[in-house]
């Protein structure tokens, strides 16, 4: 009799929890197309706005003439067109690129520490970088090399060999063999420390008017990117923004654990090996552009994985198009505070014309962020 | 669901299999057919090989000798995508991002049949409401992973497998690690997987009255030799839990379901041991 009175409760309860469980989906997982698409569209405006951020004061109303191609006056068509929006565009691009290679790597280690710079790519392409810069100076290629395309490239090759130098460290021969995760971190920590190091070194030889420019490549900036720099950053992101996003359902399984992705007739290393390629051509496109933008390629993944949970499916776009909106959002910041009015808070005679480089305001503003997403205990950590 | 052609009633067969190094091979020469529609037990004192040989069949570690067949095909000759529509495996304790939902998890299930550039059908939903289903996840089907008890989580796992929607399936230890009422749990699934789904299913276990109770084949492991091989009511002897366990026991039957049950008094080798060091 007792049995039979608790079976009923037990049923409506049931039912009640199958309805909650649908209403339990959070909100940017039912409606994760209109949040994308409202990410877009924010995107959109922020380059607007970037553009109108700079020296030189123009009205909304200029800005969106000139960009339309009906500028006011010749100048605002000069200044848009041939300097700001090649170097929103790059901002764009990059922010993308160390967003998804975040979040491959973050997936492929199953490590939420993981960030763009972990295989060392970062610190082997400002390696390659700086030492182009110093003995190029001595040498004939001069000032011209920060404008043209040899630079981005040389990043790029630095970017890679280390990135191959730590996989190739990380492969361990034994029943199964492979580059095992966890060795990854470990060996692309101590390469990238000793690259940095090296880094240092090379710094110290060079004079003091490379100096600054060495600075600005170590830090990340925006500053000075025009068209040249766009037509080198957009084909690697373009290929490399389409690989990881056809490669969703590998590492969606790869986030399963070695063991049950190949239960799942996955080849783990060889996916593996894909995966970590494709995330260090988005980082090293993206350093060799705009040098080492820190902490967004962690906090943006981040972010994207509080919103919309840890299916790969949805975390790889939202971390692309969240950490495209971080750079951007921190670029307008960097600019917006000139470094004339840091040189009035410090007393340094700084040139007003720079800007401070977007890798302090991210690393000034993105950690003390992380750091309160910790002690809040809401990350996944 | 297929059926092993050619084969018998062999669907899974493992032909003098090595694994290891080959100066310190973990198992050495092991033969082990598995039969249709059974559920096998593979039991044995720790490091007896018993996971590694259950990995090797499963195709999760590579074999240094030998051949592991399913369905007559060699398996180093099929493609894994194939494997894995034949022959599901739930390693021991698997782990998947916090933030991940039971829904998320089951649907990669349907990666060996979908592939990874496409999206899921009608037939993969489908596949996977049965699993969740099966497995009474369906309520949980929303909820993220670590929200959910220990049991409800290893039933999420298992439900992964079901929905691989293969004829056999293989666990490694799936109740480790749980409380009674949960290991009973997933037992009880197991068997009515059997019985209602007519899968054949090779399971790890730890409790030897668990395994004999619950399969038809009790496999017995020691240093990577199997040691004894049969149904469980021949299998649980005295003997054979002196010398493979080093256990004194009695056995019993169990009243309910007439299975073997053992009743452990004493040690043997160590506590002989012990004698010897104190004399």
């Amino acid at each position: 009799m007792k049995l039979l009175l608790a079976e009923k409760p037990l049923q409506s309860a049931r039912t009640v929890s199958v309805q909650r469980a649908t209403a339990e989906r959070a909100f940017a997982v039912r409606h994760f197309e209109l949040l994308l698409s409202a990410c877009v569209v924010l995107i959109l405006l922020l380059i607007v706005l970037h553009i109108a951020v700079g020296t030189l004061d123009f009205s909304m109303r200029q800005i969106v003439l000139a960009l339309a191609n009906q500028p006011e006056e010749v100048l605002h068509r000069q200044v848009v067109w041939g300097l700001r929006l090649p170097r929103a565009l790059v901002a764009l691009a990059a922010g993308g690129m160390l967003g998804l290679s975040g979040a491959l790597l973050q997936t492929i280690t199953r490590n939420p520490m993981a960030e763009p710079g972990l295989m060392g790519v970062s610190s082997g392409a400002v390696l390659a970088i700086v030492i182009f810069i110093v003995v190029g100076a001595n040498g004939a290629i001069g000032e011209a090399a920060d404008v043209g395309l040899s630079l981005p490239l040389v990043g790029m090759v630095g970017g890679l060999a280390e990135g191959l130098l730590v996989y190739a460290l990380s492969y361990k021969r034994g029943i199964v063999s492979g580059a095992d995760p966890m060795r990854l971190v470990l060996v692309g920590v101590l390469v990238a420390g000793v690259t940095s190091a090296l880094t240092s070194v090379v710094l110290l030889t060079a004079n003091e008017n490379l100096m600054m420019r060495i600075v600005y490549w170590t830090i990340g900036s925006t500053s000075g990117r025009v068209w040249v720099h766009w037509h080198t950053i957009w084909p690697i992101a373009l290929l490399a923004i389409l690989l990881g996003i056809l490669s969703i359902g590998w590492a969606n399984a790869l986030q399963l654990g070695d063991s049950v992705a190949r239960g799942l007739g996955v080849h783990v290393e060889r996916v593996r090996l894909g995966l970590l390629a494709i995330s260090a051509l988005l980082t090293a496109g993206a350093v060799a552009v705009v040098g080492p933008v820190g902490f967004i390629g962690l906090i943006g993944p981040h972010a994207a994985r509080m919103v919309a949970g840890g299916d790969v499916r949805r975390l790889f776009p939202l971390s692309i198009v969240f950490t495209a909106v971080l750079l951007i959002a921190s670029d307008i910041v960097a600019r917006t505070i000139t470094i004339g009015w840091v040189g009035l808070m410090t007393g340094l005679d700084v040139p007003d014309t720079a800007g401070l480089p977007v890798g302090a305001v991210t690393a000034l503003l993105g950690a003390p962020f992380f750091l309160f997403l910790l002690l809040k205990g809401r990350t996944a950590l | 669901m297929s059926q092993a052609n050619g084969t018998g009633n062999n669907v899974l067969k493992a032909d003098a299999v090595s694994v290891g190094y080959t100066d310190r091979p973990v198992i050495e020469a092991l033969s082990l057919s598995i039969k249709v529609g059974q559920i096998t037990a593979l039991v044995g004192p720790n490091g007896s090989g018993k996971s590694t040989l259950l990995k090797a069949m499963a195709r999760l570690l590579p074999l240094s000798a030998g051949a592991v067949y399913l369905d007559g095909k060699a398996i180093t000759k099929l493609p894994s995508a194939q494997i894995a529509r034949e022959m599901a495996i739930l390693p021991q304790g698997p782990s998947a991002p916090h933030s991940l939902t039971v829904a998320e998890l089951v649907e990669q299930g349907r990666f060996p049949h979908v592939g990874a550039l496409h999206m899921l059908r009608h037939q993969d939903h489908e596949a996977v409401r049965q699993a969740l289903q099966l497995t009474n996840m369906t309520e949980f089907a929303h909820r993220p992973l670590d929200a959910l008890s220990g049991g409800e989580r290893q039933r999420a796992w298992i439900a992964l497998t079901l929905a691989q929607s293969a004829p056999l399936l293989l666990l490694d230890e799936p109740t480790t690690f749980l409380d009674i009422g949960h290991q009973l749990e997933v037992l009880k699934l197991v068997r009515r997987l059997n019985e209602e789904q007519k899968m054949t299913i090779v399971l790890v276990l730890h409790d030897l009255n668990q395994a004999a109770r619950y399969s038809q084949r009790m496999v017995v492991l020691q240093r990577g030799a199997i040691v004894a091989d049969g149904a469980p009511a021949d299998v649980l002897t005295q003997n054979l839990l002196g010398n493979v366990f080093s256990v004194q026991a009695n056995i019993v039957t169990d009243p309910v379901s007439g299975t073997p049950v053992c009743l452990p008094y004493d040690t043997v080798s160590v506590m002989a041991l012990n004698k010897n060091l104190t004399m």
